[in-house]
């Protein structure tokens, strides 16, 4: 029975171990983009091996603000997020709803054909998206991303929240239809309260793509005061020049809000991804 | 019309030929459904009107104009604004196609329902009836137009272009026209003995290579971390687990970058902190030598995504019933046959849609490649593809639509790409229960 024991702790010490090596090479890189952003200098060579052993300064978050456009890259992000997400929770929902609750003539085919535009990254029509955009003058306007961003995530979205509409019971609005309910109070009072949490995972990924995606922004928005977020930070670190202390400072900011959020969230996460992956 | 509809059937042939005449003509004429009737012909009268713009854009389609090198340039066509508007166009003519085929349908299903019920409905119920049809066209018409317009036509446009020879230096509207080429380009891209052919295939070769390896390593990796953390009872075990979800929940444009520098073959730390501990004695080329890039783009996509199965699995070990353990148990399965023949099997055979959604995914995975490596380093046919030894094939597409403009290039890989992706989405669409059970 001893001898259990011990086997049983040496190996959970080793396991212990392991998971101390893991966490350490997970936030290995993560390490240092905090303490470069405080450490002074400009590029990677100027980084100590040793985190935070060459001095600490606060200064490039300074620089940030007072001698960059950080503030309105960040704004026009929150601006696209912001309209991208309001715009693609209304229209996927009640679209969503209209899928799964009425038929009607090609549905299959319409279902169908979301479902093959999901597979095309949205980009692979970057030039005809570019050549649209300039005839209708959404071109290096934010409204225009806005509306790249909104048609790109239909497809997918759709399919997200129409399955999930399809698990609630059909009874539910049916009663209500009997009362005489119309259908849009239907999907307002009755649909919409039931399906909250996917309409809230739909808002929180709709809300965090624009912060993260390059391609677009890149192609689309031209002018100084149109930039968003990733592209003002990519310009730090571009073949020409490396900022990279100015890079992490901009770059931290934008990461902080994005942790604390996975860390209160992560435990839902992991329980809804489950529960999805049971019920398929 | 006063004329009394035989309600047998016997006048099925005739509305039917009525409503092909006219959209809408059958419903004003026989079945008394005026609205509805008077709707569908708005819609074919608007057509009929447009027919001269629409023929013209057409034939601009099919020729893409010709060079006129006499008139400047501001005044010449553009074969690209051309090629938008005709599959714009085209697209139009065959929602009207849809519509009018609804309306015979409609028509046909107007006469049968008489011939049970014997009697029209009220002229109340038949405008009722529309309004119901109403809702659902008008929850989906915002969707259609933006799906149309932004997704359709681009797509059908880059297929198109992948026919045309719309490429720098000499097709680049609106100083020059692009011209239909047929097969010409697939013939350069996969017909081989050119640099570009020779570049298509290893470029090919590597985004398998990286989409079956980056899956299988994060998949397994995740779920190996998982069963890990679940089986050891260590107490902490949640504090591990907020320590690997971190590298999922920081933007990939960030960590990439940052490890870019990280791992920077002359100056980068992870070179000089090796070097001090005196394990190497020469720098790394980490991100330098083909074969090493290729291997470190995996191990960093590893980092980045395993934290993401790791989830996925715990969350499905939780969500399977716990009978199914209580069961084994009471048959005297000991804890580790538990674990190989229920946990994970169970888990695998659950998550098997994720794993085909994640090789699609990582097929399309720019932003790992493009924040990382860029593409680089440099091969032996980078000179005229512009293509590293890390690229994938979205990330050329990006090179050569941004910096090379070949479009035509791009726009066949965009299909080839296709090509392999589509049986895996329609397979992964198979597995799903709403198709299973037929409510689709």
């Amino acid at each position: 029975m001893t001898n259990y024991k011990t086997g049983q702790s040496i190996t959970r010490t080793l396991l212990m171990i392991f998971f101390i090596i893991l966490s350490l090479f997970v936030i290995y890189p993560l390490v240092y983009l905090v303490s470069s952003s405080f450490t002074p200098g400009n590029s990677i060579a100027d980084i100590d091996i040793k985190p935070f052993a060459k001095g600490f300064t606060t200064a490039h978050f300074t620089y940030i603000f007072h001698k960059t456009d950080y503030k309105i890259w960040f704004l026009n992000t929150l601006q696209v997020a912001a309209v991208t997400t309001v715009v693609t929770m209304f229209v996927t929902a009640l679209s969503a709803y209209v899928f799964s609750r009425f038929t009607f003539p090609l549905k299959k085919h319409l279902l169908m054909s979301l479902l093959i535009l999901q597979i095309f990254p949205s980009f692979v029509g970057m030039i005809a998206i570019y050549v649209i955009l300039l005839r209708v003058g959404g071109f290096d306007t934010l409204w225009g991303l806005e509306l790249v961003y909104i048609a790109g995530n239909i497809p997918y979205n759709c399919w997200m929240v129409k399955s999930y509409l399809d698990t609630i019971p059909r009874s539910l609005d049916e009663a209500a239809r009997i009362d005489g309910a119309s259908h849009f109070l239907i999907f307002r009072k009755i649909i919409m309260p039931v399906a909250r949490p996917i309409m809230i995972f739909l808002g929180i990924t709709s809300f965090t793509g624009p912060w993260m995606d390059f391609i677009f922004p890149k192609m689309i928005l031209r002018s100084a005061d149109k930039q968003t977020l990733a592209l003002g930070l990519f310009s730090f670190v571009t073949d020409k020049k490396n900022d990279f202390t100015l890079f992490s400072a901009g770059s931290l900011l934008i990461a902080i809000p994005f942790v604390i959020f996975f860390i209160f969230t992560q435990k839902a996460m992991m329980m809804s991804m489950g529960a999805a992956a049971v019920k398929e | 019309m006063a004329q009394i509809l035989p309600a047998n059937g016997s006048a099925g042939e005739k509305i039917k030929l009525t409503s092909l005449l006219f959209m809408g003509l059958a419903h004003i004429l026989y079945l008394k459904e005026y609205l509805k009737g008077i709707l569908f012909a708005a819609i074919e009268i608007v057509f009929i009107c447009f027919c001269p713009a629409i023929v013209r854009k057409i034939i601009a389609l099919i020729t893409l104009g010709s060079p006129q090198l006499d008139i400047p340039v501001k005044m010449r066509s553009n074969s690209i604004f051309m090629l938008i508007d005709g599959i714009l166009v085209l697209s139009l003519v065959v929602l009207f196609i849809v519509a009018y085929v609804l309306s015979v349908q409609s028509a046909e299903k107007s006469y049968k329902r008489y011939c049970v019920l014997k009697h029209f409905p009220s002229q109340k119920a038949s405008i009722e009836s529309i309004s119901g049809t109403g809702f659902p066209i008008a929850g989906l018409a915002p969707i259609i137009v933006l799906l149309l317009i932004f997704v359709v036509v681009p797509l059908v446009f880059s297929v198109a272009v992948a026919f045309t020879n719309y490429s720098a230096p000499d097709h680049i509207p609106p100083a020059k026209t692009v011209d239909w080429v047929g097969l010409a380009n697939f013939k350069d891209l996969i017909g081989g003995g050119s640099n570009w052919s020779h570049g298509f295939g290893r470029i090919a070769l590597w985004t398998l290579v990286w989409a079956f390896l980056s899956t299988f390593t994060c998949y397994f990796g995740g779920l190996i971390i998982a069963v890990m953390l679940r089986e050891s009872k260590i107490k902490i075990a949640p504090f591990f687990r907020i320590i690997y979800i971190l590298p999922y929940a920081v933007p990939v444009v960030i960590t990439m970058l940052v490890w870019q520098n990280l791992l920077n073959g002359t100056f980068g730390t992870v070179n000089r902190t090796l070097m001090a501990f005196g394990l190497i004695s020469k720098p790394i080329p980490w991100l330098g030598s083909p074969l090493l890039a290729q291997a470190t783009c995996i191990i960093i996509n590893l980092w980045a995504g395993f934290g993401y199965f790791m989830l996925l699995a715990m969350g499905t070990m939780t969500a399977v019933s716990n009978d199914l353990y209580e069961a084994a148990k009471i048959d005297g399965a000991s804890p580790r046959q538990i674990l190989t023949s229920i946990t994970v099997p169970l888990v695998m055979y659950q998550t098997m849609p994720q794993i085909i959604m994640s090789f699609t995914h990582n097929i399309n995975n720019f932003g790992i490649i493009f924040f990382l490596t860029g593409g680089n380093p440099a091969t032996a046919d980078s000179t005229t593809t512009m293509a590293g030894a890390t690229d994938i094939l979205v990330t050329w597409i990006y090179k050569l639509t941004i910096t090379l403009l070949k479009y035509n290039y791009a726009s066949v890989i965009a299909v080839l790409i296709f090509v392999v992706i589509a049986p895996f989405a329609i397979l992964s669409f198979r597995s799903t229960k709403s198709y299973k059970e037929g409510t689709v």
